[in-house]
């Protein structure tokens, strides 16, 4: 569907992309994550055509379309200012585009009200201006605005990051469930670890730059390519020498030259070890409380190690307490020391 | 694929070139050339033999008294920075900071300056203060001890611009003081400060920009002062200038040069000026940090004494304001007899200025009223009065629609070449102007367009007959490019970039784009500064006057030939009935473009909707009350 070949994108004298490949599939769900400056947004605009890379190729449906003009991409895009027009009302914004295809105006009326309806904007609020709105509901006629002209594609651009916290779920949920409904093919832009590993299909991590790893999200998290994904994909612990030495002395095979991480849920405390597995005697350091879980930090083989507990009332350990730390050399994610 | 785009390039390429040119055209024939000419001809000077002196005027200068015209201009800068800075505050925080009685009157009566300035309000002060005038009779009266002329030369210079320069206070420290985060208020009284020690310590030190640029344009006001000395007799830069540019090497010695050395004398004192300020400007200085303001809260005055005090000033600064305004609105429904005697006739009320076809009576010397043949009273039906309020209005408003659309389209430029010299180089050339002192442009044009030698304008002499119309066009727009360029692109600053990535995603073409998404999104503040550019231009009494011709006389002309009618024949006292009624007319025209701009243009779409919406609910209330008592009725 969508091929990025060999991307390389300049400002100046600083090179923000280089070597960018991706591959994304009719109907996916697509996620560019990383941090602010790592070059996902210009990734997505490149595919948009704001910006013309000096080498390599974008092809959407076996055509080379990385010299066309913006307007004429048929690539829709929700911004991260969802960048409604504030001089027209909500029926003027979605209609925008289809009055630029010269569409005859019941046939606009149509398509607006269909759309309207599909994302959930009421009748009497396609009258309003946009700044009438609720964040939400704005985040909706931006959608709306940018599937009615029924495009190929549709790039989003930290949709989400405008919302306070309990919004922003909600909507994540209903933005997977109108990409499923409408079958488009998405590409998307965020920070947020959670939003990616929740709504996509597929993930390219990018870090200054340069993609780090494409994969599932299981793959990306479970099975991070780079110690830099591995890091800011959810929170590790990073093994000292003498939990590594541990390790090694019940079985596991752990290279002590190596960067050596495990996850906080893959660690258990006071069970008894598995075959293979080893348990390290600790102290419990601190804890922050979640509600859901409870993460604890405990010093144990020379270092802090962070743990997450399920919340239920039954192990709930206090500061002080002595406690048997006890995990799988096979959980551990090794890394060349560079 | 290149050759595709080497071809969508042509027509834009014209485009861009044909703007080149225009812009090149503009800033060189209608700036640049212009002024280096009057400053090129102060070296030009003959001597009585005919050989060319270049430094004769600069000796003349050190040797004449042409330095005392400086020093008084100088003198009253100084004094106007003080006073006008002293008023402004006032008026600023006894409407927006202190809790007084009566704000929003009193506000409305601060701001009167706005519909209300120029030669009018000149006029009008004229009207009360003058020895024979309504107020300093009542005051002599109340005071034997005064002096009745008390209201000439530098006093009444100063005391009438001194309310008359605070227009901008009242527009741009208004707002600063709005834009104030009341929670740093708050915290500082919740940190033990009074409320006097919050106002010095807290709230003055975030006003300091915007005192600092309005006492450099008051500075530069004050420095430029033309009506106001002009009509009350005060010996400052401009008046001479207009003076000089219209006399001839027969009666004195070399008048254009020294002409010349004034203006360009006084365009280094703006230059220096405004150097500073933008020097000032470019430090960067206080910024808000709060990132959810709280609205400022009415501050109220404890202690009773002080309380009793400021209403007190409160009130006696609206009467100064309110005064002139009122006597202007009432004189003009006033007889010849009232206007002349300068005496209030209750029973006597008529609307002859106004709509009056008649021809006109005065007052002879032996007190019996005689009828003048030809000449018509009213407003709307004199022809040289209606004459001069039509072709103001024209003009005015080309020239403020021509400064809005150049200014935009540029502004559309500058901020997609950003970051290109180009960009930069178009801004500094639009802000050229305001480098130079208006009467620098307008007399440099009077000169240097008074010949048909230049090829540019196709040889026309454009200060000859009708065409001094044009010529004034052209002074009005160039004047009024940098603050339209000023207020203009701190609008395009308001529009998201990504409004423009949105529109053209959506296959808008970028004409299309700047058409329907930029534009509607900027209108409200171009019609903002094309109505405060026809406001200004409409009474503006300093071009007209340089630019002095049968052919080119404005409104501001019309109102001062009636003021010299009256004042110096005395005959001719219908002239004050008019002058009042037109003044008013002029008031009311100012009024209704700046609330269509302020108060319904500003309105954004979502309070467009709500106030269409409050209406059709209230109009099908009515008909449901109407259905409901015919069905009673029934």
């Amino acid at each position: 569907m969508i091929r990025l070949n060999d991307i390389a994108v300049k400002f100046g004298d600083f090179t923000a992309l280089h070597d960018i490949n991706v591959h994304v599939k009719e109907g996916e769900f697509f996620t560019f994550l990383g941090p602010s400056g790592c070059g996902k947004t210009t990734t997505l605009r490149t595919i948009t055509g704001f910006i013309e890379p000096v080498s390599g190729s974008v092809v959407v449906k076996d055509k080379d379309i990385t010299h066309v003009p913006i307007e004429e991409r048929n690539i829709g895009i929700v911004f991260q200012s969802y960048a409604l027009f504030p001089t027209m009302t909500v029926y003027d914004n979605i209609a925008f585009g289809l009055k630029l295809k010269k569409l005859k105006k019941a046939e606009v009326a149509r398509k607006v009200n269909d759309i309207a309806k599909k994302v959930d904007l009421s009748e009497e609020q396609l009258k309003k201006a946009v700044s009438q709105l609720s964040g939400g509901q704005q985040q909706r006629v931006a959608i709306a605005r940018a599937l009615v002209t029924e495009p190929a594609i549709i790039c989003m651009d930290e949709p989400l990051s405008n919302l306070d916290a309990k919004l922003r779920v909600q909507l994540r949920n209903e933005l997977k469930q109108m990409q499923k409904d409408f079958g488009i093919t998405t590409i998307y832009v965020t920070h947020d670890q959670e939003e990616a590993l929740t709504l996509s299909d597929h993930i390219a991590v990018f870090n200054k730059g340069v993609i780090e790893q494409i994969g599932t999200p299981n793959e990306v998290y479970n099975h991070s390519a780079t110690e830099f994904v591995c890091n800011f994909i959810g929170d590790i612990n990073l093994l000292q020498a003498e939990a590594v030495s541990a390790l090694n002395r019940a079985g596991g095979r752990v290279d002590p030259a190596a960067h050596n991480y495990i996850r906080l849920e893959r660690i258990h405390v006071n069970v008894d070890p598995k075959p293979g597995s080893v348990a390290l005697e600790g102290v419990v350091d601190s804890r922050e409380y979640y509600g859901l879980y409870i993460k604890y930090y405990i010093r144990a083989a020379g270092q802090i190690i962070k743990v997450i507990e399920k919340n239920d009332g039954v192990n709930i350990y206090e500061v002080g307490q002595a406690v048997q730390v006890v995990m799988d050399p096979r959980d551990v994610m090794a890394y060349p020391a560079e | 694929m290149t050759k595709n785009r080497s071809v969508q390039m042509g027509p834009a390429l014209l485009v861009k070139l044909f703007g080149i040119a225009f812009f090149a055209y503009l800033f060189l024939g209608f700036m640049l050339l212009p002024c280096l000419n009057t400053l090129a001809s102060i070296f030009t000077t003959q001597n009585a033999s005919g050989e060319t002196d270049p430094l004769a005027v600069i000796r003349f200068f050190f040797a004449g008294n042409m330095g005392s015209f400086v020093w008084n201009s100088l003198k009253l800068a100084v004094c106007l920075v003080i006073t006008v800075n002293v008023v402004g505050v006032s008026i600023v925080l006894l409407t927006e900071y202190f809790d007084i009685k009566g704000a929003k009157i009193l506000r409305l009566g601060y701001m009167t300056t706005l519909i209300y300035s120029g030669v009018a309000l000149v006029t009008g002060y004229l009207f009360l203060y003058d020895s024979n005038g309504i107020i300093t009779t009542l005051l002599v009266n109340a005071f034997p001890g005064m002096n009745p002329n008390w209201f000439s030369g530098f006093n009444a210079v100063l005391f009438t611009m001194t309310f008359a320069c605070t227009s901008n206070h009242a527009l741009f420290l208004r707002n600063a003081i709005r834009g104030i985060d009341y929670n740093t208020v708050e915290a500082a009284r919740n940190m033990g400060a009074r409320p006097f020690k919050v106002l010095w310590k807290v709230v003055f030190p975030t006003l300091v920009p915007t005192m600092f640029s309005l006492t450099v344009m008051t500075f530069i006001t004050g420095l430029c002062a033309m009506s106001a000395p002009t009509l009350l007799g005060y010996d400052s830069i401009n008046p001479e200038i207009v003076r000089l540019a219209g006399s001839s090497t027969a009666d004195e010695a070399f008048p254009q040069a020294r002409a010349a050395l004034l203006s360009i004398i006084l365009a280094m004192f703006t230059i220096v000026l405004l150097t500073v300020l933008s020097s000032y400007e470019r430090k960067g200085h206080y910024l808000s940090v709060s990132k959810t303001k709280a609205k400022l809260q009415k501050q109220r005055i404890d202690n009773p004494v002080w309380n009793i005090l400021a209403h007190l000033y409160a009130y006696i600064l609206f009467i100064i304001y309110m005064i002139p305004v009122v006597m202007i609105i009432i004189f003009s429904f006033q007889t010849y007899g009232a206007i002349r005697m300068k005496k209030l006739d209750l029973t006597n009320w008529t609307l002859i200025n106004f709509f009056g076809t008649q021809d006109y009576q005065y007052l002879t010397n032996r007190g019996t009223y005689k009828t003048r043949k030809g000449s018509i009273s009213g407003l709307f039906a004199n022809e040289a009065t209606l004459g001069g309020i039509k072709l103001s209005f024209i003009l005015s408003a080309i020239a403020a629609a021509l400064a809005c659309v150049i200014v935009v389209v540029a502004c559309n430029y500058i901020f997609k070449n950003r970051k290109k010299k180009s960009g930069t180089v178009l801004e500094y050339c639009l802000l050229f102007p305001w480098l130079l002192p208006t009467i620098l442009i307008c007399y440099s044009y009077r000169v240097y367009f008074n010949s048909e030698d230049v090829w540019y304008v196709g040889g026309t002499n454009l200060y000859y007959a009708g065409h001094v119309r044009l010529l004034i066009i052209l002074a009005y727009t160039v004047v009024k490019l940098p603050f339209s360029l000023r207020m203009i692109k701190a609008a395009f600053y308001a529009i998201d970039e990504e409004l423009e990535d949105a529109a053209r995603n959506l296959g808008s073409s970028s004409l299309a784009t700047f058409l329907k998404v930029k534009l509607p999104i900027i209108l409200p503040s171009v019609l903002a500064v094309f109505a405060l550019n026809f406001n200004a231009l409409f009474t503006e009494y300093d071009m007209s006057a340089t630019f002095a011709s049968s052919y080119g006389t404005t409104y501001a002309m019309v109102i001062q030939s009636m003021c010299r009618e009256e004042g110096l024949y005395g005959y001719n006292v219908n002239a004050s009935g008019r002058r009042c009624a037109s003044t008013v007319f002029i008031m009311i025209v100012s009024g209704i473009i700046l609330y269509l701009v302020y108060g319904v243009g500003a309105r954004d779409l979502g309070e467009r909707l709500e106030i269409r919406d409050r209406r059709r609910k209230r109009l099908e209330k009515l008909k449901s009350f109407g259905k409901k008592s015919k069905e009673v009725n029934v």
